[in-house]
């Protein structure tokens, strides 16, 4: 809820323009009615309203200053003529009128131009403008006929007092955790500049062959197109721009030029060679910082590389991501370096400021009776995958099949490292693999993948819902099986939530020679020295306050699984690189600061872009959602190629041609 | 999942102003509406590349939509009831043309574009007399890249030039640089290749030829159809004439050439290669009793391909007729080699023109530097890499770095290892598919044609896994073999390949029209030593030139009708921009034959029809592109195809290695002959040019003067050093050298040379 002076914002019209301001009524979506700690916002203005916070505003400078960011952002515009020519028509004749120039055929030309630019424009920034300005002109209409009749200056015209601060969001990016900017490089895949789509990308996120193969795309829940016929296949459309630099050899399309190195004495250490330490890596090193990741396993990539199964994200991919980090001249990797709580107090002296991107590699416990990690056939997820996969892609170990082959595995869990374990197990020549899962289909699929499930059915895994493990049976601390308890949603008579009942009688007795507990992952806190009790998470994790990423000692920060908890890849690099961005501003002044870029993305997630009810118009609904070639089941069940072939190109740019480039201006005024 | 599911291709009928109109799920609401007469403006949109979207003028209503929706990007769904025109869709279009017009300077009395521009045609359409509103202009520098110009304030922003240059081109030298109402086109210079197809689809005068600047109004010049003559792309062009001098209308000259940007491209040297009519000297009976009397005393008529079809009809009739050998070595091999192809593969001619390059989504190429030999071809192939995301596998020699952002894997082969090459390749595409030849590719020792050829077993398994599962492939062969030694035993590895694989081949013929010349003409291999020789066109006794020097003279290419056969196998035609004044090989045919022919073109209906050709006279074929983009020049040949399975494939003979200092004859950039050598607009650029590595090797420096010496045959260049070429071999141009005995010309491409600093 936020207290305004007055908000037409997304239909919701409060005027509390002759009301005393103990009586102002609120509206109910969370503007930003403070910009931060030490300011408050005059107005905010965006593609579908506006709303003032205090009686004295200038709404004519306000509407100006709206018009005058459009012309600004310029990678989002300029790109069609009613918003070329349309913005700087709008920002000339708002000017006209400001000055004390105006006549009243300039509201006229204001209208229609606005019309032309909200029924013609190529992306929603050029049809999204006018419309708080017409809101402006609509309900603060005798600001603006008074300049026009007097020939006089707005109150602020002269003045330089205000701040203007935009931000240029869309629902998709802004649902995504690393704010990636998915309209444009979806624009470069349908303009078939794959560089610039590359380029695009790498704003806020390096790992593009990565997060374009295995991520749950969170983005496609708040894609727009969804409200017309289905979501664009976002996820999909990310590698393109990757394999075409790999596939053709091309040199790093970095998003701007790397800055010199600054050999200026300054260091940033960071913990973990995972997704969250090479993206703090990369932005640090395009700034030209030096930096040094410690690393505890003998290779690079962290979960993403020893955890994620080759089939569905091919190291020769990921290694290409990692090379990108690696070959910036200011990072340096240091590999086979566990780093314990002693060795992380030398570091933290040496370095100016260190981050933590250790994740959560610690197997949690089934609590089943009878479970004891030291019985033979009980194989925590995590270490096995780590089996699997060190000597799938490295070489390193011995080969997973030598233990499951033409076994019998149950795997306890839901979540996508149950899924990797199960299709693994196949993979390896288990003759029988059972995923058990205490919830429905339903919720499986949605707390992994509509793909990732369909494909571990078809390799032949059997899911037992609604079940869970009483006990383990051993026979001399070898399993041999397992008593599961089946259980039911009894649904609340009083509305509330559903409880999971167990089903008397209905145990079943499973033989199997393995169980291996995916229930998530805890961090190893080995590495946190107890004498500088750190504030933890209820859940084990370091506490931040999500916004810098700075624990509560001051120059050690976190980011990744081991702040938030085992999430996904893009949350880690989102986290990651706004630690890195608050990190090279440290260093410096030792203070912990946002730029107004990162303050405004905060204040965008929190009104939240995406609206779920809004009807879509201008688009032709009906095209289909295009969907990539899958390896067939019978070719992929025995090796590690890999599952999903990626669109071709003809399929790319259907896609890429669906998408309806939804940029949005958001504008305060403090 | 969505409710309707719609397949490309599916048949789908939707409702266009009333009209019902036919089309497949896959095409634009624009695309159906073309295709059906229907017009809906558009500013940005370009046929031969993806929809640019810039322009907004194309929105259509839908019924049921509240809004409009952009014809040239939705597709359309079928049962759709579309309206391309009404108050509120005038009223809009208007609105843009009124922002397109903001500002634009009011020079169209000097503009070069005036009179053919897109604007002054949309703002006349859409009623936009006056401009009611003021807006701060930026000031906007002009530009000069090279031959070309760029002015932003008359500049729209519609992107074509940028579209045009990665897709088609594969530059990707221009470049939008956003900033709001301040955008402008720029460019990366050093990407350029100065081909000019920007300024063909720029639709107003922003993009310009610095050259062409101020010299002509669209209105005054005749655009004479005609068809490129430089290489075997044929493309279509007009030849834009003009009269020179209002005293005499006789004297006209060409200012500029100019293609249907929408369809076709250009390459440099079609639309900056012009400058190449000869001057005759008039009928003179005496002068042409001369070359009559030569033509009688000499056993041979050595000529190129660079000649029409009815010309070379007309050398095979006087051939037939007074018994004199015909020699052109380059048709000579191209036959050679397609004979053999034909015998292996069973087709009469090869099965892939550019099209089917374009829609490839793999292609392999072999034996060329195409972006050099063939840029139509490289502007193909460059389609295909974008639109189809295609593997595109380059084998050669010698790496392109113009070719990095193109190929998916590059493949050097040693200089001479051809035969070896492609009986590794026929034998690895060939592996899994029964064939006749299966005991031939048994007996490969693929160990030493590895070896010899450097062309390792994992890149071939490499080739193999790329093109796996890819549906529409292609194989394009290219000049080095067909001057190999070994040429006809390697036509007919490439004809196993197109019969055992679902590779459809390209034998790029290595000229103009040395696939016409190899159809019609019996070409001889040898003539003795002290034979006396006509050239026409080339080095003789008696030199018969349209080049302006030799001892008489007839008309270039750009002063006669005629036909070429072009790499789509397309018999094309092409027209007089500038008339001679003088005799013309028939006027010399003639004066052997009883019966007079009166025009060259005569010949075209008696062009041989066992090898394809058709019954149809010049007059009754037509020119230029319909507004459906369809080509409407000529008419293309007939193919046969005999599936004859008894082949006999030699065994790969041993393996010359090219050592020592080695030279690979390579025209530079956007030259091809004595034609294009004389345009004042291509670069000229006859120097050996070679890597640092070759100088040292060859101990020479850059900028020194040397002999090569090749036979006995001695020939001076300047040397210099090109960074971007890699390796130790130096590319050697012919394309203007005159008339000297070049034995470097002739033959296989790569030869070994000893290379001697020419003191000063």
């Amino acid at each position: 809820m936020s207290k305004v002076y007055f908000s037409n914002w997304q239909g919701e019209v409060v005027d509390n323009r002759n009301v005393e301001l103990e009586n102002w009524t609120e509206v109910t979506a969370k503007l930003p009615v403070n910009y931060d700690r030490e300011t408050q916002t005059k107005a905010f203005v965006g593609w579908d309203g506006f709303a003032i916070f205090q009686s004295d505003v200038d709404v004519v400078k306000l509407a100006l200053n709206y018009a005058r960011q459009y012309q600004e952002y310029s990678e989002a515009c300029g790109r069609c003529t009613p918003g070329r020519w349309g913005g700087q028509i709008l920002f000339d004749m708002i000017d006209k009128i400001a000055r004390g120039e105006g006549e009243f055929s300039d509201l006229e030309h204001i209208k229609e131009i606005s019309s032309t630019m909200t029924t013609t424009s190529k992306c929603e920034i050029g049809k999204t403008v006018p419309v708080p300005i017409l809101g402006m002109i609509k309900y603060f209409e005798e600001q603006f006929i008074e300049l026009i009749k007097e020939k006089k200056k707005s109150p602020w015209y002269e003045l330089n007092s205000e701040k203007y601060i935009a931000n240029v969001t869309a629902p998709c990016t802004d649902m995504c955790p690393s704010h990636v900017d998915i309209p444009g490089y979806i624009e470069g895949v349908r303009e078939l500049d794959f560089e610039n789509s590359l380029k695009a990308t790498r704003q806020t996120m390096p790992l593009a062959h990565t997060c374009g193969r295995v991520c749950p795309h969170p983005c496609e829940d708040a894609c727009r197109r969804g409200n017309l016929d289905e979501p664009i296949s976002i996820m999909e459309l990310k590698r393109v721009g990757a394999d075409y630099e790999t596939d053709h050899n091309q040199d790093w399309f970095h998003p701007d030029k790397p800055k010199k190195p600054r050999n200026d004495g300054k260091k940033v250490a960071i913990i973990g060679a995972g997704p969250a330490g090479l993206t703090a890596a990369y932005y640090l090193g395009l700034e030209g910082i030096a930096v040094t990741i410690f690393e505890e396993l003998p290779v690079l990539g962290g979960e993403v590389a020893v955890g994620v199964p080759e089939y569905r994200m091919p190291i020769g991919k990921y290694n290409k991501d990692i090379q990108l980090v690696a070959d910036l001249p200011t990072v340096e990797i240091i590999t086979n370096h566990r780093v314990s709580a002693d060795r992380l107090k030398e570091i933290e002296v040496e370095f100016d400021a260190t981050m933590l991107g250790f994740g959560a590699r610690l197997s949690k416990a089934i609590r089943c009776e009878n479970e004891r990690e030291d019985m033979d056939g009980y194989w925590g997820a995590i270490s096995m995958l780590d089996k699997v996969n060190l000597w799938h892609k490295y070489s390193i170990g011995s080969p997973a099949c030598e233990d499951l082959k033409d076994k019998t595995v149950v795997c306890v869990g839901g979540g996508f490292t149950s899924m990797d374990v199960v299709r693994c197990s196949i993979r390896e020549g288990a003759k029988k693999v059972i995923m058990l899962y205490r919830r429905d289909e339903k919720t499986i699929i949605r707390n992994t993948t509509f793909e990732e499930y369909t494909e571990a059915v078809e390799e032949g895994v059997e899911f037992i819902f609604h079940s869970a493990i009483e006990k383990l049976i051993d026979k001399d601390n070898k399993l041999i099986g397992m008593v599961v308890n089946k259980y039911e949603l009894i649904p609340d008579p009083n509305g509330g939530r559903a409880q999971l009942v167990k089903i008397d009688g209905a145990d079943i007795e499973i033989e199997c020679d393995y169980v291996i507990p995916a229930v998530s992952q805890a961090c190893d806190l080995q590495i946190l020295p107890k004498e500088w009790e750190l504030e933890m998470t209820s859940w084990g994790t370091l506490q931040t306050n999500g916004k810098d990423y700075m624990t509560s000692r001051k120059g050690l920060f976190a980011a990744g699984d081991c702040e938030y908890g085992p999430m996904t890849i893009v949350n880690a690099v989102g986290q990651a690189k706004r630690a890195a961005s608050v990190i090279s501003r440290y260093i410096y002044d030792g203070k912990v600061s946002l730029l107004d870029a990162e303050i405004m993305e905060d204040h965008m997630s929190k009104l939240k872009v995406y609206n779920k009810n809004e009807k879509i118009k201008g688009w032709m609904p009906g095209l289909p959602r295009e969907v990539s070639e899958k390896l067939e089941t019978e070719v992929r069940r025995d090796n590690n190629q890999e599952v999903n072939l990626g669109f071709t190109a003809q399929e790319a740019q259907d896609e890429a041609e669906r998408c309806m480039r939804c940029y949005y201006l958001g504008m305060v005024s403090v | 999942m969505s409710e309707r599911i719609q397949h490309r291709g599916k048949l789908i009928t939707i409702t266009i102003d009333g009209v019902q109109c036919e089309g497949s799920f896959g095409q634009t609401i624009l695309e159906i509406a073309r295709a059906n007469d229907i017009y809906i403006p558009t500013m940005c949109y370009l046929t031969k590349v993806s929809p640019i979207t810039a322009c907004r003028m194309c929105v259509v209503d839908v019924k049921g939509l509240d809004k409009p929706v952009l014809s040239c990007q939705e597709k359309a769904i079928d049962g759709t009831v579309i309206t391309t025109n009404n108050d509120e869709l005038f009223r809009h279009r208007q609105n843009i043309m009124k922002m397109y017009d903001v500002n634009h300077p009011l020079q169209c009395g000097v503009c070069d574009k005036s009179g053919e521009c897109d604007l002054q045609n949309k703002t006349l359409e859409f009623s936009v007399n006056s401009q009611e509103f003021a807006v701060k202009e930026p000031a906007r520098k002009k530009k000069k890249w090279g031959i070309l110009g760029y002015d932003p304030s008359l500049c729209i922003m519609c992107e074509k030039c940028v579209h045009t240059c990665n897709e088609v081109i594969g530059s990707a030298a221009l470049y939008v640089k956003p900033g709001g109402y301040k955008s402008i086109i720029d460019m990366k210079f050093s990407r350029c290749e100065q081909c000019g197809d920007c300024i063909s689809v720029c639709p107003v005068g922003a993009l310009i030829s610095n050259e062409f600047k101020y010299t002509a109004n669209a209105w005054e010049s005749q655009k004479v159809p005609a068809t490129c003559a430089h290489c075997s792309s044929g493309c279509a062009l007009y030849y834009n004439v003009k009269n020179s001098e209002i005293a005499d209308p006789y004297n006209k000259k060409i200012t500029r050439v100019t293609n249907d940007s929408d369809f076709n491209y250009l390459c440099g040297a079609g639309r900056f290669g012009f400058e190449f009519e000869n001057i005759g000297n008039g009928k003179n009976p005496k002068a042409l009793e001369k070359v009559v009397t030569a033509i009688k005393n000499s056993n041979a008529i050595r000529f190129n391909s660079y000649i029409t079809n009815e010309e070379a009809k007309i050398l095979q009739i006087l051939k037939e007729k007074i018994g004199i050998k015909l020699i052109n070595e380059d048709a000579n091999n191209y036959k050679n080699f397609l004979e053999n192809y034909k015998e292996a593969s069973g087709h009469s001619l090869y099965t892939a023109d550019s099209k089917d390059i374009e829609s490839s989504d793999a292609i392999i190429m072999i034996g060329s530097r195409i972006a050099r030999d063939n840029p139509g071809i490289k502007y193909a192939v460059n389609i295909a890499t974008k639109k189809q995301r295609a593997e595109f596998i380059y084998m050669h020699p010698l790496d392109d770095i113009s070719l990095q952002n193109k190929y998916t894997q590059f493949i050097k082969y040693e200089a001479g290892s051809e035969e070896g090459v492609i009986a590794l390749l026929a034998s690895y595409l060939t592996a899994n598919v029964t064939n006749s030849q299966k005991e031939y590719f048994d007996d490969l020792d693929i160990g030493y044609l590895s070896g010899e050829t450097s062309v390792g077993e994992e890149e071939l398994e490499s080739v193999v896994k790329r093109v796996h599962r890819r549906k529409n492939k292609t194989l394009i062969i290219g000049e080095d073999l067909y001057g190999h030694e070994n040429g006809s035993n390697i036509a007919k590895l490439v004809g196993l390949i197109d019969r055992y694989t679902d590779f459809n081949v390209m034998l790029v013929p290595s000229s103009t029209n040395t696939l016409g010349v190899s159809l019609i003409c019996d070409l001889d291999d040898e003539i003795s030593v002290d034979s006396k020789i006509v050239g026409y066109n080339e080095v003789g006794d008696f030199i018969i030139s349209g080049n302006g020097d030799g001892d008489f003279q007839v008309p270039a290419l750009n002063q006669q009708e005629g036909t070429f056969v072009d790499l789509n196998k397309k018999v094309v035609n092409t027209n007089v921009a500038i008339t001679f004044d003088g005799y013309c090989l028939n006027d010399i045919a003639n004066e052997f034959l009883e019966e007079t022919v009166k025009n060259s073109i005569d010949y075209t209906v008696q062009l041989p029809i066992k090898n394809g050709f058709k019954n149809i006279c010049f007059d009754d074929l037509r020119n230029g592109y319909n507004k459906y983009g369809e080509d409407l020049r000529g008419y293309i040949l007939e193919a046969f195809t005999d599936d004859k399975t008894d082949i006999n494939i030699d065994e790969v003979s041993e393996i010359n290695t090219y050592n020592g200092t080695v030279v690979y004859r390579c025209e530079p950039l956007h030259q091809f002959n004595k034609s294009t050598a004389k345009s004042l607009q291509l670069q000229s650029n006859d120097k050996l040019r070679g890597s640092a590595s070759f100088a040292t090797a060859a101990k020479i420096k850059d900028g020194d003067t040397v002999n090569i010496v090749y036979n006995n045959s001695i020939t001076t260049k300047k040397f210099k050093i090109d960074t971007t070429i890699k390796g130790t071999i130096a590319l050697y141009p012919t394309y203007g050298d005159g008339l000297n005995n070049d034995l470097i010309a002739s033959g296989y491409r790569f030869k070994q040379v000893q290379i001697q600093k020419v003191e000063e």
